[in-house]
């Protein structure tokens, strides 16, 4: 099959980016985090997490041995198409990169409930671990654009989706979401954590505002939501690798979509590791 | 910072305390939950020298051993913290991981002249200083066989020692 190399090698050089490389606003809020630790400990392990991240960019080599499953946000600008041969030349270039980063090959193998208890082991390939399904969005600007994120194993099992009845006081909403921020950070390891958090009206479009939160969330800006929400999860002090001091979580991404007239609003928060967001983007250009 | 070379002797173990920094270097062994208990009933069994293990004085880290690296696992799950007493017992000296271990195990580490130390996940940092690496039993496990890694000032912070722990 012919794919468009050019966004074959786009897709791939973004994958081993997102895999290897803190973005600049993450070492800002690592050097910021490092001046205010309290705990010794703690921020030698802080500087460590920052020296490895210096070392994976130098050698574009994966920032952890979980390197992730490779999910991806397409947006799409007014005057742009996307066609199946695209979003097959994306594939191969998630394959690509797989292979480049190299990422951990840990696809398994099997079909169906084959693949529950793994009973057939792993594709040794790194190349043969299937991304998630691709959400794509709208944006008023004019381009093609291709997020690409690694989401490690250890935040998938310590996130949670679930209803939070808001009684109709935002605050009700926030006190839960400290309580399960505070429980999964504890439980997490590699802190400091990222708290990627999204709001809507079913199970689907919550975790999709989770995703877009880490795409659009910045460490550098943080909400008055965000920042309460920092605030009192790094206020019990579990902090980096879980050593103590005050730095659990580094910031908050918050994402709320629509809403629906009811006393719930579902809410998925993933307590993202030390590493994440891994994450890379790029302009597609498609060939002539 | 203090220097430790494996094998690592009863005294140096004994000497070290909760919160010391350290640098680790020489041969330690990698493995996690699906193959540390088929290396405790190779111990039970008195079977680790048809593998040509030795244990006295070791370390293991609680990894997987990929082409991505190498980088710890949460040691409190079951089959690897459940491996503790009898690796120690066997004469490992130091179990390298993350995450808090109990206080069961952590009282039977003392007792047996053994810590538990915490490395942070920082496998670039550890792949600039892991000079080799070689399976040493059961590689049907793929990343997740037994593997013997030389390595060369891995930084890590006893997380347990004498009965006591970090968190």
């Amino acid at each position: 099959m012919g794919y468009d190399n050019h966004i074959v090698e786009a897709v791939r050089d973004t994958l081993v980016q997102a895999g290897s490389t803190f973005r600049d606003d993450q070492k800002r809020a690592y050097r910021r985090a490092i001046e205010f630790e309290v705990n010794d400990t703690a921020r030698w392990t802080l500087e460590t997490i920052l020296e490895n991240a210096e070392i994976a960019e130098r050698n574009r080599s994966p920032l952890c041995d979980d390197t992730g499953i490779p999910h991806l946000l397409l947006e799409v600008g007014p005057n742009r198409a996307v066609t199946g041969e695209m979003l097959d030349a994306i594939d191969e270039g998630v394959r690509q990169g797989l292979r480049m980063l190299p990422g951990r090959p840990m696809a398994i193998l099997g079909e169906g409930v084959e693949r529950l208890d793994q009973h057939l082991g792993m594709d040794e390939d790194p190349g043969a671990l299937e991304p998630a399904p691709i959400q794509i969005r709208k944006i008023d600007e004019d381009v093609l654009r291709l997020h690409v994120l690694m989401f490690g194993g250890g935040p998938a099992l310590r996130g949670k989706t679930l209803r939070i009845f808001h009684k109709h006081n935002t605050q009700n909403v926030t006190d839960e979401l400290v309580a399960w921020a505070t429980e999964n950070t504890g439980l997490l390891g590699c802190t400091p954590c990222v708290l990627a958090i999204g709001i809507g009206r079913s199970q689907y479009e919550a975790t999709s505002m989770m995703l877009q939160a880490m795409v659009d969330g910045t460490f550098d800006v943080q909400s008055e939501l965000e920042q309460e929400i920092t605030n009192r999860v790094n206020a019990v002090g579990v902090g980096a690798s879980s050593l103590g001091g005050n730095t659990t979580v580094l910031s908050t991404f918050v994402k709320i979509g629509p809403q629906r007239a009811s006393g719930y609003r579902v809410v998925c928060m993933r307590p993202c590791c030390c590493f994440e967001p891994r994450l890379a983007s790029v302009e597609l250009s498609a060939k002539a | 910072m203090i220097k430790i070379q494996t094998p690592i002797s009863k005294e140096v173990a004994e000497s070290l305390q909760v919160g010391d920094r350290i640098l680790l270097s020489g041969k330690i062994f990698c493995g996690r939950d699906a193959v540390l208990p088929k290396i405790c009933q190779l111990v039970e069994e008195g079977r680790l020298g048809e593998y040509g293990i030795d244990l006295e004085g070791g370390v293991i880290f609680h990894t997987a051993v990929s082409i991505a690296g190498v980088g710890p696992t949460s040691s409190n799950k079951p089959e690897i913290e459940g491996s503790f007493e009898t690796l120690s017992k066997a004469g490992i000296r130091m179990h390298l991981g993350k995450g808090a271990i109990s206080q069961d195990t952590i009282d039977m580490l003392e007792k047996n002249s053994a810590v538990f130390a915490i490395i942070p996940p920082v496998t670039a940092l550890l792949g600039e200083n892991t000079d080799s690496q070689k399976c040493v039993a059961f590689p049907e496990l793929g990343m997740e066989a037994f593997y013997e890694i030389e390595v060369r000032d891995y930084p890590a912070v006893i997380g347990a020692a004498h009965g006591k722990s970090i968190y």
